[in-house]
């Protein structure tokens, strides 16, 4: 998936986290992350925040991101959400089947 | 958050209105009247406990009534505004704030880039400013700088960049991009007209200002005494801003700027870069204006028509365009 703009999704209360995506042609996927569970979980969100772009095969992004202490399915959907958007997309496929 | 009321819009007008002014009054604000769009968040009673508007990519006039301090009502006003603002293509935003409340925007993902004893500012990047620098990149020797609108530019530009140019090894001519609109040339072109003229300047290296020089983003008077000079604080804030980060990253330890013998506001800005500017070991070297030329009289030219008028005024590659693109009553 090709970013084309700048992405945004979620919000910045309790228990939700902010995705701010902008493309970026070359350099890989850059993490900017805040977080009020920085220290227990800051690690694992990074990683579900990069886990997630690279199931939609985002190559090249910056990614701003700004935690309230959401859990990973929250950040999971924020994230596609952010993608999608960025990428002017509305191919989503809702559900797949087993 | 469930008994909160949320209304948003592109400006408010009548009772509505008076209720902001009134809240923003409450909590020792003012309304500067330049807002794009305002968020009001309402208690149960439909009383007013929380606020925040957007003016181009300035967050302004947000304030949260101390009674419901704590309920995550500023971080819920700054996301709206942030999402609005991501409609309308803007994910780049600013805001000025009291240093106190450095900590609470930090956790909302907000960095300084310049603070001052009494007014903060501040981004939504992380490292906006640092990737800004990094795209330019520093370059060995003696650097020196010069910031200008050049709009469009002219030979008395031409003139102080080539003096500047001769006496450093490397010159960053930072051409200022923000669009004035109305009679003004675009910042692309100005960019355009500023790499063309100074072609011939081996050592020189034009680049955007994005919002990081003299931004004309609105500076918010509402959180100053009356009696603090509005001009003079964001003049501050931008010469802080190159002293402290700008001018470190790309070496840069002189900067030029022509004389003003006729923008007051201008002529103030370069009193305060000489006050300020040397305690950062940045040298300010001022090089009188060369045959009083300046950029507002091409305007006014080529509003009446005298191309031959211009010719004299602009270096030949600013002519060529000019003549090319509004000459056809010619």
């Amino acid at each position: 998936m090709e970013l084309k703009t700048t992405g945004i999704a979620g919000t910045m209360e309790s228990s939700d986290i902010q995705i701010v995506l902008e493309p970026r042609t070359e350099g890989g996927i850059e993490v900017s992350l805040t977080s009020n569970v920085m220290n227990q979980f800051g690690k694992q969100i990074v990683k579900v925040i990069r886990e997630t772009l690279a199931d939609l095969k985002v190559e090249n992004a910056y990614v701003n991101a700004v935690d309230k202490g959401a859990l990973d399915c929250t950040i999971k959907a924020r994230v596609q959400a952010a993608a999608y958007r960025a990428a002017e997309s509305d191919e989503y496929v809702w559900r797949t089947k087993a | 958050m469930d008994n909160y009321n949320v209304i948003a819009g592109v400006s408010f007008t009548g009772s509505r209105l008076a209720e902001y002014r009134e809240f923003l009054h409450k909590r020792g604000l003012k309304d500067e009247g330049d807002c794009d769009y305002t968020v009001m968040i309402l208690d149960e009673d439909y009383v007013p406990v929380a606020c925040g508007s957007l003016s181009g990519s300035v967050m302004k006039q947000i304030a949260v009534d101390d009674t419901v301090e704590g309920a995550g009502l500023c971080a819920k006003v700054v996301s709206e505004l942030q999402n609005e603002a991501a409609r309308r293509g803007k994910s780049h935003l600013f805001l000025y704030t009291k240093p106190e409340n450095k900590r609470m925007f930090t956790s909302m993902g907000f960095s300084v880039m310049a603070e001052t004893d009494s007014v903060l500012m501040m981004e939504n990047r992380r490292d906006g400013l640092k990737r800004f620098l990094d795209s330019i990149g520093k370059r060995g020797g003696k650097s020196a700088c010069i910031v200008c609108n050049c709009n469009p530019m002219t030979k008395g530009h031409q003139y102080l960049m080539e003096t500047a140019a001769a006496n450093c090894d490397n010159l960053y001519i930072f051409v200022l991009s923000e669009d004035g609109g109305g009679d003004n040339f675009p910042p692309d072109v100005r960019y355009e007209l500023v790499k063309g003229g100074t072609a011939h300047i081996k050592n020189a290296i034009v680049c955007h200002s994005d919002e990081y020089l003299i931004s004309r983003s609105t500076f918010p008077a509402y959180f100053l005494k009356d009696t603090i000079d509005v001009e003079l604080v964001r003049a501050d804030l931008d010469l802080i801003l190159f002293a402290t980060r700008i001018a470190p990253a790309l070496g840069i330890t002189a900067r030029y700027v022509g004389t003003e013998p006729y923008d007051a506001v201008t002529r103030r800005y370069n009193e305060r870069m000489h006050e300020i500017l040397p305690k950062y070991g940045i040298e300010v070297i001022e090089i009188p204006r060369k045959d009083n030329i300046s950029a507002s009289r091409v305007r006014a030219l080529l509003k009446e028509g005298k191309f031959a008028e211009i010719k004299e005024l602009v270096p030949e590659n600013v002519y060529e365009y000019l003549s090319g693109n509004f000459a056809h009553d010619a």
